[in-house]
């Protein structure tokens, strides 16, 4: 079961918009596909997505496909994507498939904001 | 633990990984320890229905079970999809890669074998067999 919430901030004193996608549940091959339907529209040019995961407990492989697919999207159009909120685990399953590097991966959703801003 | 008995679909992920959960803290495994097996499970499980069943045109169910040994827990799951070893993917070639230059996929059975102390295969009598294992936390004396 997966949660999706998307809302868009204003924020640097309303000189940026940004969409912020919380998640909450569990991201496996039953939910992955609905997640990208939903977040891939958002990733448009110059876009700029912070995805939010404080509340995602349990994450497969076919969540670092979605979050591949969306990483190359936003990368394409010149936009950017922020990962907040990652568990130890979520950051270790990313780490040992190499995709820690690739990803801007802060603690929380205020240095989330604050990085996509700048 | 009794073993659990689902049918080969997407839906039954979540039970299945219920099913690690418990036996990982019938087994006393450290939390993250847990987390990893349920992950090499699930990826392994999932591989199962999709490319075992539904892309086969197959139906069939998957049986979960658990065994606490002194030293380890043992998960096995088993399907009657064709015959299909998980090792013999070998290691992707493309884990050092640049994410945006790898393609989308492979990294299931890699992160099953990462995530678990052993991961054995057999074909018996009609049967994959998929064999997870994980180290038990040695007891103080």
């Amino acid at each position: 079961m997966i949660e999706i919430n998307i809302e868009t901030l204003q924020a640097g004193a309303g000189t940026t918009s940004i969409n912020a996608i919380s998640l909450t549940g569990e991201i496996d091959a039953t939910n992955a596909a609905e997640i990208q339907r939903r977040v891939m529209p958002l990733s448009a040019p110059g876009c700029k997505l912070l995805l939010d995961m404080t509340k995602v407990a349990y994450m497969s492989s076919a969540g670092l496909r979605m979050l591949l697919s969306l990483y190359r999207q936003t990368s394409a159009k010149q936009g950017r994507i922020v990962l907040v909120g990652l568990s130890d685990e979520l950051q270790d399953t990313m780490s040992m498939t190499g995709f820690l590097g690739y990803f801007t991966v802060l603690d929380s959703l205020e240095s989330g904001i604050q990085s996509l801003v700048s | 633990m009794q073993p659990l008995l689902v049918p080969g679909t997407l839906d039954s992920l979540s039970a299945i990984g219920q099913y690690v959960n418990a036996a990982a803290v019938a087994a006393g495994l450290d939390k993250k320890v847990a987390y990893r097996l349920r992950l090499a499970v699930d990826e392994i499980a999932t591989n199962i229905v999709i490319h075992g069943y539904e892309e086969s045109g197959l139906s069939g169910d998957v049986l979960v079970l658990s065994t606490i040994t002194d030293n380890s827990l043992i998960i096995t799951l088993e399907d009657t999809s064709r015959p299909f070893d998980p090792r013999s993917m070998g290691r992707p070639d493309h884990i050092d890669k640049p994410v945006h230059e790898r393609p989308i996929g492979g990294l299931g059975v890699y992160l099953t074998i990462q995530n678990v102390d052993k991961f054995d295969y057999e074909y018996v009598n009609g049967h994959n067999r998929n064999i997870f294992i994980v180290n038990r936390p040695k007891i103080e004396a």
